[in-house]
This record gives C-alpha cells, sequence and structure tokens, in this order.
C-alpha cells in the first residue's frame, strides 16, 4: 500500500475516492502510460489526471488502475 | 415522429467511443435523408465488480426526428452501421424506441432507474422489450450483446428527462463575465441553476470558468452555478470536475 494506492492481489485501487483530485494529478503526472480517455468520459478539469485516463476503471467509491500493476 | 436511439458497449480501449459512435451514425441517418438526430446523451448506469464494462459503464442516447415512412429503414441502417463499425472485442446493443405508440412510460423509466442501482442482465432487457415489439426495437450486435441493457435503460434514462450529460463541452474564457441571458443565447443553453436547481434569473450575472459540461434537464439543456466567491458575477459556473460522476 502507498498513500495513493491499494494493491491486492492483481487489484490496483486508487486511495483518493471520486473526488481527490489533487492525488489523481499528482499520479498521472509520474504515470509514463497515462492515456487521456474519450472527451465525454473526462471528469477532471486538468486533463491529465487519473480521473481521466482511458485505464481507470470506476469503481462504486473509486477506481482501478488497469494498465500496470507494477507501478506503486 | 420521434424516436430514441441508444448505444451502449459498442467500443473497446483503441476504437472510437460510443458517444462519436452514435453521432457518427446519426451524420449518416441525416445524409440519407432519413432522420434528424437532436443532442447526444451520455446515461451512467452501476459502477460494479459483476458488470463487464471496460472503464465506465454508461450508455449514449438521442432523439431522432424522422418521418414515419422512414422509421423501419432507419433502425435497418442503424443495425447495419453497428455491425460495420463496433470494435471487434466489443458486446454492441442497440434500442430504439418509436416515442409516439410508447404508451406506459413507466415499465421503461424503471428499467432505467434500476440499472443504476442493481445488476442487471439480458433476460431483464428482452423481457421488457417483448411486451411492446412495435414500439421498442433492441437488438444485439456482435459478442455477448450486452450492451442492449446499456441500451435500454439509456432510453429510460432519456425518458426520465433529468438524467445524465450531453456529449460535448464548452470550452470558455475564465472569469468573462455575462448575463445569463447573453451566456443562454450564445451558448445554446436553456437554463442556468443553482445548487438548489432552482432556475437563476436571466438578468442574473455570470462568471465563466474554462470547461463546463452541459447536463440533461427537463429533456434541455443546463448548467450549474454557486454564488460567485470573487464577487466578480451574482454567479459562477461550476466546472466540469465541480459536478460529480
Amino acid at each position: 500500500m502507498t498513500d495513493i494506492w491499494d494493491v491486492a492481489g492483481d487489484r490496483k485501487l486508487f486511495h483518493g475516492g471520486k473526488q481527490d483530485f489533487n492525488k489523481a494529478a499528482s499520479a498521472a503526472a509520474e504515470c509514463s502510460l497515462f492515456m487521456p480517455d474519450y472527451e465525454e468520459e473526462r471528469v477532471a478539469d486538468e486533463l491529465r489526471s487519473c480521473y481521466n485516463c482511458l485505464y481507470r476503471r470506476w469503481t462504486s467509491n473509486s477506481f482501478q488502475c488497469m494498465k500496470n500493476i507494477e507501478r506503486t | 415522429m420521434k424516436a430514441l436511439l441508444c448505444i451502449d458497449d459498442t467500443d473497446d480501449l483503441e476504437s472510437p467511443g460510443t458517444g462519436e459512435l452514435l453521432q457518427n451514425l446519426c451524420a449518416v441517418l441525416e445524409e440519407k435523408g432519413l432522420a434528424e438526430g437532436g443532442f447526444v446523451s451520455r446515461h451512467q448506469l452501476l459502477l460494479h465488480d459483476d458488470i463487464s464494462y471496460t472503464s465506465h459503464n454508461s450508455s449514449m442516447c438521442t432523439e431522432l426526428t424522422l418521418s414515419r415512412e422512414n422509421f423501419r429503414r432507419m433502425i435497418e441502417l442503424s443495425r447495419e452501421y453497428l455491425e460495420n463499425n463496433c470494435a471487434e472485442g466489443a458486446d454492441p446493443g442497440l434500442c430504439v424506441v418509436d416515442l409516439e405508440a410508447l404508451k406506459d412510460f413507466e415499465i421503461l423509466l424503471q428499467f432505467g432507474a434500476k440499472a443504476k442501482e442493481i445488476v442487471l442482465d439480458k433476460a431483464d432487457a428482452v423481457a421488457v422489450a417483448d411486451k411492446y415489439p412495435e414500439t421498442i426495437f433492441l437488438s444485439e450486435h456482435g459478442g455477448t450483446g450486452d450492451g442492449i441493457i446499456g441500451a435500454l435503460a439509456g432510453c429510460g434514462l432519456r425518458i426520465s428527462g433529468t438524467d445524465g450529460r450531453v456529449k460535448g463541452k464548452l470550452e470558455l474564457t475564465p472569469d468573462e463575465l455575462m448575463t445569463v441571458d447573453q451566456f443562454c443565447e450564445k451558448y445554446g443553453i436553456t437554463a442556468v441553476l443553482d445548487q438548489n436547481n432552482r432556475i437563476v434569473s436571466r438578468e442574473d450575472t455570470l462568471r465563466l470558468v474554462s470547461i463546463v459540461k452541459p447536463l440533461v434537464w427537463h429533456n434541455q439543456t443546463a448548467v450549474l452555478v454557486r454564488p460567485d466567491e470573487k464577487k466578480m458575477a451574482d454567479w459562477r459556473l461550476l466546472s466540469k470536475q465541480e459536478v460529480s460522476l
């Protein structure tokens, strides 16, 4: 576990829920695999945010990063 | 006549999004003189581990205006379009609802609401459509065909008139000031709503922010505002991220 991710088995869940825009932007800033999702699916004002990334899978409370489980 | 056209599960990580696909389909329908599309709305469905969405579980819907004689051809062409243009690994579904023939809105409204709360399966969607064979046209177009669930739900949510966001965004100049009336006229927005969903006066002033996503409101478009904390105007627009997922 880090201050950004909870890693359990092959699941890597974002700690910040759906409203921690600063944390989501910080995580995306450090990620070489960030890829913006379609415009209609972006929710953060700042483009480079895990909340806008094609590789996030929304859950009821947060999202799961589907791309690189090794990145923590 | 008016009809709803909704699609779901048409894309993968490499293909155009479902919203873009629906816009492209509408362009083809218009080109062929079969129908004219309205705005495209995005409807968020349940986020749950047991549902096999890739990254978000949402469907895209539009209202078509067309002549009765083109209705069947419009459905055929929409089906062909999905067959030819959906992503390989997708599970596409299409739903068309004849709004003039639809007498019982409640069953669709309920299905849409349920799709936000519980896990539904294809049999649930087919059971609804089978009750109205000449009104609700549901079809699978590859893969598991699970997209019919979201496609039907999207029609129910669009009928509710107050669910979802309008596809597209308004790119604005931050801190620009204008009246609500000027804003609505310039950007084709029907209403500006405060945090209690009350309509703001057209004479009030508004401070803009960089990106805004309009919402579906009474089958039209609306944006949200809050009292302007900088006191430059009566209200400030809520940005994309201030309008929660």
